[in-house]
C-alpha cells in the first residue's frame, strides 16, 4: 500500500514537484521560469523549495550564466520516487489503477 | 494524513494540468522559434519562387543560409539562456540530435544524386518529404506528438501539391500549406503554450 507524502501533498509543493518530474531525469529548470510558469511569487516559491530541499526531494543550484546569477532546480531521484508513490497513493484513494 | 476522495481527485487533476503545462511551455520555448523562423523562410522562398522563378536558386540559397545562421543563433541562445538545462548525459543526447540534421542533409544530397529528379518541382517535393520524415522521426524520438503530426500533415500537403495541384501553382500551394503549417504551429505554441 503506497503512502501519501506530507511534504509533497501541500498544493504548491505538489505543483512544483509535478513540474520538475515532468522534465527528463537530471534536467534542471530555471527559478524565474518556474516561478512564472506556476504563477508564484519569489518568496513563496523559495520557501516551498526550501522545504522540498530539506526533504532531499529537489536540488537547488546557484550559478552564473553569461555573468548573470541564475538558479536552477532539479528533482532528485529520491524526490521522483516519493512523488511517484504519492501519486499511487492518491490513485488508491480514488480507487483507480496504480499507474 | 486525512485525504478525502475529492481531495485526491483534485490533486491528481492539478498534477496532470501542471505536467502538461510544463511540457508544453518547454516545447514552445525550444521548438517554437525554429518553427516560426523556418515557416517564415518557406513562405517567403515559395512566394519568391512563384513570382520570380528566374531567381529561385538565389532566393532559396540566401534564405536557407539565413535560416541556418538563425538556427545556430537560436540554438546557442536557448542553450545558454534557455529555461531548462540538461544533465551531462542529456547534453550528450542533445549533441546527437544536433548532428542529426546535418546527417539528414548529407543523406538527402546522396539520394538526390542517386535518384536524379527531372525538375525543380521534383527536387523540392523530394527535399520537403525528406525533411518532414526527419520531423516525424524526431517527434517519435522525443515523444512529441506535435512534431510527428506536423511532419505527417506537411508531407500530405506536399503529396497533394505534387500530384494534384497544377505545377504552375505548386509554389503558391506550398507557401500557404507547408510554410503556413510551420509558421502557424510555431505561433500557436508561442501564444498558447507559454
Amino acid at each position: 500500500m503506497a503512502e501519501l507524502d506530507n511534504t509533497i501533498h501541500q498544493p504548491v509543493r505538489l505543483q512544483i514537484m509535478s513540474s520538475l518530474v515532468a522534465l527528463d531525469a537530471g534536467e534542471e529548470i530555471e527559478f524565474v521560469y518556474l516561478r512564472n510558469l506556476l504563477e508564484l511569487t519569489d518568496g513563496n516559491l523559495g520557501a516551498h523549495l526550501a522545504k522540498l530541499e530539506e526533504a532531499g526531494y529537489v536540488k537547488v543550484k546557484k550559478t552564473f550564466v553569461a555573468r548573470k546569477p541564475r538558479t536552477f532546480i532539479t528533482a532528485t531521484g529520491k524526490g521522483r520516487d516519493a512523488f511517484e508513490e504519492h501519486i499511487v497513493a492518491l490513485r488508491q484513494i480514488i480507487g483507480g489503477s496504480q499507474k | 494524513m486525512n485525504v478525502t476522495r475529492e481531495d485526491a481527485v483534485q490533486s491528481l487533476a492539478q498534477v496532470e494540468e501542471v505536467t502538461m503545462k510544463t511540457k508544453q511551455a518547454l516545447a514552445s520555448a525550444y521548438a517554437g522559434p525554429f518553427l516560426i523562423l523556418w515557416g517564415f523562410i518557406w513562405i517567403v522562398a515559395y512566394l519568391g519562387t512563384q513570382y520570380f522563378p528566374v531567381w529561385a536558386n538565389a532566393i532559396w540559397g540566401i534564405l536557407s543560409l539565413f535560416g541556418a545562421v538563425g538556427t545556430v543563433f537560436i540554438s546557442k541562445r536557448r542553450y545558454s539562456q534557455g529555461p531548462a538545462r540538461k544533465s551531462h548525459s542529456a547534453r550528450q543526447f542533445m549533441l546527437r540530435t544536433v548532428l542529426f540534421w546535418p546527417l539528414v542533409f548529407v543523406y538527402a544530397c546522396v539520394w538526390l544524386n542517386i535518384v536524379k529528379p527531372n525538375n525543380g518541382l521534383e527536387v523540392n517535393a523530394f527535399l520537403v518529404t525528406v525533411i518532414m520524415f526527419a520531423y516525424v522521426v524526431m517527434g517519435l524520438w522525443f515523444d512529441s506528438w506535435i512534431m510527428t503530426a506536423l511532419g505527417l500533415v506537411v508531407t500530405a500537403f506536399t503529396l497533394v501539391g505534387f500530384f494534384l495541384v497544377p505545377p504552375a501553382n505548386y509554389c503558391l500551394w506550398m507557401a500557404v500549406t507547408a510554410g503556413g503549417s510551420l509558421l502557424g504551429t510555431g505561433l500557436f505554441m508561442k501564444l498558447w503554450w507559454r
